[in-house]
């Protein structure tokens, strides 16, 4: 992997140095500040990075912003930013993976440790490169006769330049990162587009992502001002995460979400209007979960949104049948 | 310290180089503490915790990794204490608060007996 490390303390870049020569062939180039990061990836675009290693706090610009002006960048919009920092306080864990960092490690850091997420960052890129190979290789092989914009309905969606919107793996990481004390106010809850199937049926891959985006915008204008970090999960389903003891009503949020995708008047490319409207499932405090329990909440919290949206849809054609046996 | 820390070639060369530059953060640190106790105005003080603050920040950060984590520990302390009065209620009085002082005496005199044991 091509790695630019930044940090101002000369130590944790030898550091890098010498750990990242152990554990793998990895080019890495170190800077002491942001601006110095910056003006190093606007003289040279083509010097291609694969992954950022970001302090948080150094002079003059911080880690956080740094890595919201290398998400900026088209090139590097998916590209992993672990942040490796000592501060461990939520408010910079919330800022960090708000502005578009994937991963946080604390310092000191423990090397075995470093070495694992290092090893994740790795199957990402890697991941990210098959899949574009794959496109690729089946552009050639079926010269079109595919949608090249194909959308899996199943797989998340990476969603750029949303307010706090952060990809997928960047939740898992997030929600992993935080202690037992930081989740106390913390609740999940998902929200799932209702009909996604038929949805993604009837549009292109590009048209789906576009509905996927629209609907994401709306989520997220209707929380501005609220402090809450969300995700697309795939399937049609966007997963919340809300902090500061904010728990919302979910059915008249929902209600109020319905309002604004109603008057948002998304409509496809061929001008047909969509309607896209959402159910939601369960709250679900995140207090007292640690580990796999904690990814168990997120999972249960897109479950229940995705039954709450096919209920819906069933409820609409077997009005006559509730609560009675076949 | 982990074991692959142990392992890590290099890591002896890092941990000189830590300790050198340890000795001049010490004298800074100590500087601005000093300047701090000193000063007349709330913005002198606090631009001298500030100082002081940034440089146990590096050194909480790094202490631990090269296999001095007490000394880490001592000197996020002195940074959890600094933090505390800078976004404290107090932050505007020109007043430095003794316990800092006291931290910071602490700190440096472990970092005293780092560099004997080096």
């Amino acid at each position: 992997m091509r790695i630019l490390a930044a940090d101002d303390d000369p130590i944790i870049l030898e550091l890098l140095s010498q750990f990242l020569s152990t554990v793998g062939s990895h080019r890495l180039t170190t800077v002491g500040s942001a601006l110095e990061a910056i003006e190093l990836l606007g003289e040279d675009p083509d010097q291609a990075f694969d992954c950022f290693m970001l302090d948080i706090q150094m002079p003059r610009m911080d880690g956080i912003d740094l890595a919201r002006h290398i998400r900026k960048m088209g090139q590097y919009q998916t590209a992993p930013i672990v942040m490796l920092t000592a501060m461990s306080e939520k408010r910079y864990i919330d800022n960090a993976f708000a502005a578009g960092a994937t991963d946080y490690v604390t310092k000191p850091f423990d090397l075995t440790e470093l070495k694992t997420r290092i090893g994740v960052v790795e199957q990402l890129i890697q991941t990210k490169h098959v899949a574009s190979d794959a496109r690729y290789n089946t552009n050639a092989l079926l010269q079109s006769y595919l949608p090249v914009d194909s959308v899996d309905l199943h797989e998340p969606i990476a969603l750029h330049d949303i307010d706090n919107v952060i990809a997928c793996t960047a939740m898992e990481n997030y929600v992993a990162q935080l202690s037992r004390s930081s989740l106390f106010g913390s609740t999940v809850f998902g929200f799932c587009l209702r009909k996604s199937e038929i949805h993604h049926e009837n549009l292109s891959g590009a048209e789906f992502k576009y509905l996927i985006e629209d609907v994401a915008e709306v989520i997220s204008d209707t929380f501005s001002g609220q402090q809450f970090l969300m995700t697309y999960g795939g399937n049609g389903t966007f997963l919340c995460i809300t902090e500061s003891g904010w728990r919302p009503d979910l059915l008249k949020l929902t209600d109020q979400l319905n309002l604004h995708l109603n008057r948002a008047q998304i409509m496809s490319n061929s001008g047909d209007e969509l309607h896209p409207r959402v159910s939601s499932g369960a709250a679900i405090r995140l207090v007292w979960k640690s580990g796999d329990q904690l990814l168990d909440a997120l999972s249960k919290a897109q479950g229940t949104a995705e039954h709450a949206a096919a209920e819906h849809e069933r409820l609409k054609t077997d009005f006559f049948h509730i609560g009675k046996s076949a | 310290m982990s074991a692959l820390a142990d392992q890590l070639p290099g890591l002896d060369r890092i941990r000189c180089r830590f300790v050198e530059l340890l000795e001049d953060r010490k004298t800074l640190i100590a500087q601005h503490a000093l300047a701090a106790w000193d000063a007349q105005t709330a913005d002198q003080i606090n631009g001298h915790l500030e100082e002081a603050r940034s440089l146990l920040h590096q050194i909480a950060g790094t202490a631990g990794t090269v296999g001095y984590p007490e000394l880490g520990i001592i000197a996020q302390s002195c940074e959890a204490k600094i933090i505390d009065h800078l976004e404290g209620s107090y932050a505007d009085l020109a007043v430095c608060p003794d316990e800092i002082i006291w931290r910071i005496d602490r700190f440096v005199e472990a970092c005293g007996t780092l560099s004997t044991e080096e």
